[in-house]
């Protein structure tokens, strides 16, 4: 009996993968750890760390404007996961049937949603600033206006605020969303939809049915990789409200940059960020397992 | 014929551009091969201007200077557009040694760089008699308890009153004139009184002259925050009821609260939607530069209403020059620039205006009746408080507006929010 000839799977794995382990260690564990010693520490911006302590940590924790913060950030991540999704799945669903369709322009249409994700973020807020602009001659209030609606208090109400920072974070964001599905749609075999339409099925049915389920991991790995992406923001909020009126706006990320270079404090930033990664951590890992599991038992 | 004419036009060109370009780059004053350097971190308003005119100027008064001084080579940095985040990073990095020789200061954050003992005495190059031209609050602020000059603050400005006159042709002296004036426009189809209200140091800045005219203080000798104890608490309270009072009666649109900057004052201005706004002296000269003359002709300055016609107070801003280095070649080096190149020469280039009284007689460009309203207001001018709590004050004042303003709490709510949250900053310190 022939012995087989070894394959590269039969090698040992972690030669391979001590590079890439090196790099991930080098490069985001050594920082998340420093964040990790200045949080249990009195450092400031001006002050280097002189004791261990947890008072930043007792201090994070006990501010009365945590929870309106967190309650901020929960309803921003929640509306922009979902709107994300629900966006970047129209847009692929329309560029994959009208490629199916051979219809022209599609490639530009492609290009034109990327666009806007590689507009920076301070940009994207400093652009939907003017289009909501509630002054009189305010982009989207005079557009509204010429159909008899609005005005809309965009940006000084409260409560608006919130959805139009959701509104130009998924305008944003919806192009990364779009090429996952997108992605994933082409990856779907077309004889299902003929045989589909072979049966007579309707265009809701094929995608309630076909499409969505077939979906499930990449609804998985986008709702891991958007609510990440959605809980960092704040780039383009800060541009776009500076997180107010009041704190109406004002997400866990911004309210840890305004903590580090309007308060100084080094430590009590250092213990939101931490707060921010075990909050991102503990997210990714619902969905893993909610979503996930689903994905294995399909 | 064109080619002789040409050749002409080139042999006449002045030599002085092609000198200038070869000492100044975009990192670099002075010949590369120089001697001597100074690293000098600057904001992107004067040599590296965008405007032409002022980018040209500074050219030429850095031509001058480097000219003056030679072996030495100025080594530019240049700092990024967010103030706050800036000026804490050149602090660090001065910290750790890693900081330029001299830098650009906001006067607000003077106080911090004070207390943590980064700036060198430039006493050698400004002697008393400048010291004592220097405007009250501004001696106060760079000179320390040994008369030691820490920075020079080289240019001042101010927050007034514009009023479109087919509007508002009076004045408003008091916060009820003010309403009544804004409530008037605003029923001629007007957006009334235009200010500051959105989450930015502005907002917070301009709404504090309404507290420090009625003799309020924000921290106490030892820059402990008092703003919210007995009489201050009062005088907070009634400032804030100013402000609601003008959003609530219509005086001023609720999108206050959504403005966070000056340029939009200038676009109601030029879109004729404003009759009155709180902006800075520099918008004067740009409003003039946007609006057509028999518009322009219309607006005109004036000091901030006070809750009394007698009680009136204004914020005064503006940049310093720190040296940061030991070398007292480097020390000096900086100083004259900040002497040389900002204050007067650099003032009157750009307008700015001067913390030096003795500049203004100096200088036509001063002559403007403007100025004189300018240099009048100026009187009641009041710095940022010198304290490192202040910038987390202006936070919590920000917060305090917005949620006030767009009716999300009272003002006593809102005051004892504010005062909680600095309080706790101000422990952890």
């Amino acid at each position: 009996m022939r012995r087989a000839s070894p394959t590269p799977g039969d090698a040992p794995a972690l030669p391979w993968l001590m590079p890439a382990l090196a790099m991930l260690a080098l490069f985001y564990a050594v920082p998340v750890l420093d964040v990790l010693r200045l949080a249990f520490s009195d450092a400031t911006l001006i002050r280097p760390a002189t004791e261990v302590s947890t008072r930043a940590v007792a201090a994070v924790l006990s501010n009365p404007a945590l929870p309106q913060v967190l309650g901020t950030t929960a309803l921003f991540t929640l509306a922009s996961v979902i709107a994300l999704q629900g966006v970047g799945l129209a847009i692929a669903l329309l560029i994959v049937r009208g490629e199916r369709r051979g219809l022209r322009g599609m490639t530009a249409l492609r290009t034109l949603v990327l666009a806007a994700w590689v507009v920076p973020g301070i940009a994207n807020g400093l652009i939907w600033q003017i289009l909501f602009s509630e002054a009189p001659y305010g982009g989207l209030n005079s557009l509204l206006g010429s159909v008899g609606l609005g005005p809309v208090a965009w940006l000084s109400d409260p409560q608006m605020a919130l959805v139009s920072a959701v509104i130009a974070n998924t305008w944003q964001g919806a192009a990364f969303s779009m090429i996952v599905f997108y992605a994933a749609l082409r990856a779907i075999d077309p004889v299902i939809y003929e045989a589909a339409e072979v049966d007579g099925a309707r265009a809701f049915t094929v995608l309630t049915r076909i499409t969505l389920p077939l979906l499930r991991g990449a609804v998985l790995v986008n709702s891991v990789l958007v609510t990440v992406q959605t809980l960092n923001t704040f780039d383009a909020i800060l541009a776009l409200t500076g997180g107010g009126p009041g704190r109406a706006t004002e997400v866990l990320a911004l309210f840890t940059f305004n903590t580090v270079f309007y308060n100084l404090d080094l430590a009590g930033g250092s213990a939101l960020a931490i707060l921010l990664f075990a909050l991102a951590m503990a997210l990714a890992l619902v969905l893993w397992v909610t979503l996930g599991r689903r994905d294995m038992r399909a | 014929m064109i080619r002789p004419i040409l050749a002409a036009l080139v042999a006449l060109t002045p030599a002085l551009p092609a000198v200038a370009q070869d000492l100044i780059t975009r990192n670099r004053v002075g010949p590369e091969d120089a001697e001597k350097s100074l690293s000098f971190r600057l904001t992107a308003f004067d040599l590296y201007s965008s405007d032409p005119a002022t980018r040209e100027g500074f050219e030429a008064l850095f031509t001058d200077f480097i000219e003056a001084h030679p072996g030495w080579r100025i080594d530019t940095q240049l700092s990024t557009g967010n103030i706050g985040q800036e000026q804490a990073r050149l602090l660090q990095q001065t910290q750790a040694g890693r900081g330029p020789d001299c830098a650009m200061i906001d006067s607000s954050q003077i106080a911090l760089f004070r207390d943590t003992g980064v700036l060198q005495p430039m006493n050698a190059v400004f002697d008393a008699a400048a010291v004592d031209d220097l405007f009250p609050y501004v001696r106060d602020a760079v000179i320390d308890a040994e008369g030691n000059v820490l920075a020079w603050w080289w240019f001042t400005d101010l927050r007034v009153l514009y009023r479109d006159t087919r509007l508002v042709p009076e004045a408003p002296q008091t916060w009820e004139e003010a309403q009544a004036a804004g409530l008037a426009a605003a029923g001629q189809g007007s957006e009334g009184f235009l200010f500051n209200g959105g989450r930015w140091e502005g907002t917070a800045f301009d709404w504090l002259a309404n507290f420090w005219a009625q003799g309020g203080r924000l921290v106490d000798d030892a820059g402990a925050p008092v703003f919210a104890e007995g009489d201050n608490r009062a005088r907070m309270l009634i400032a804030l009821e100013y402000v609601k009072g003008l959003v609530d009666s219509g005086a001023a649109p609720s999108r206050v609260t959504a403005i966070t900057d000056y340029d939009a004052f200038n676009a109601a201005a030029a879109a004729g939607s404003a009759a009155m706004f709180v902006g800075g002296n520099w918008q004067y000269g740009q409003l003039r530069q946007t609006l057509p003359p028999e518009d322009f002709a219309a607006w005109e300055v004036s000091e901030l209403p006070g809750p009394t016609a007698d009680q009136r107070a204004t914020g005064a801003g503006g940049w310093s020059i720190g040296a940061l280095s030991d070398d007292p070649e480097k020390i000096e080096m900086c100083a004259l620039i900040a002497r040389d190149i900002y204050a007067g020469a650099g003032n009157a280039l750009q307008g700015l205006l001067p913390t030096s009284a003795g500049i203004y007689d100096d200088y036509d460009v001063y002559a403007g009746p403007e100025y004189d309203l300018f240099a009048a207001a100026l009187e009641n001018g009041r710095a940022r408080p010198g304290a490192a709590i202040y910038p987390e004050i202006s936070n919590q004042i920000q917060i305090m507006l917005g949620d006030v303003l767009s009716g999300s709490a009272t003002p006593e709510e809102a005051l004892d929010a504010a005062a909680t949250a600095v309080q706790a900053a101000y422990d952890r310190r």
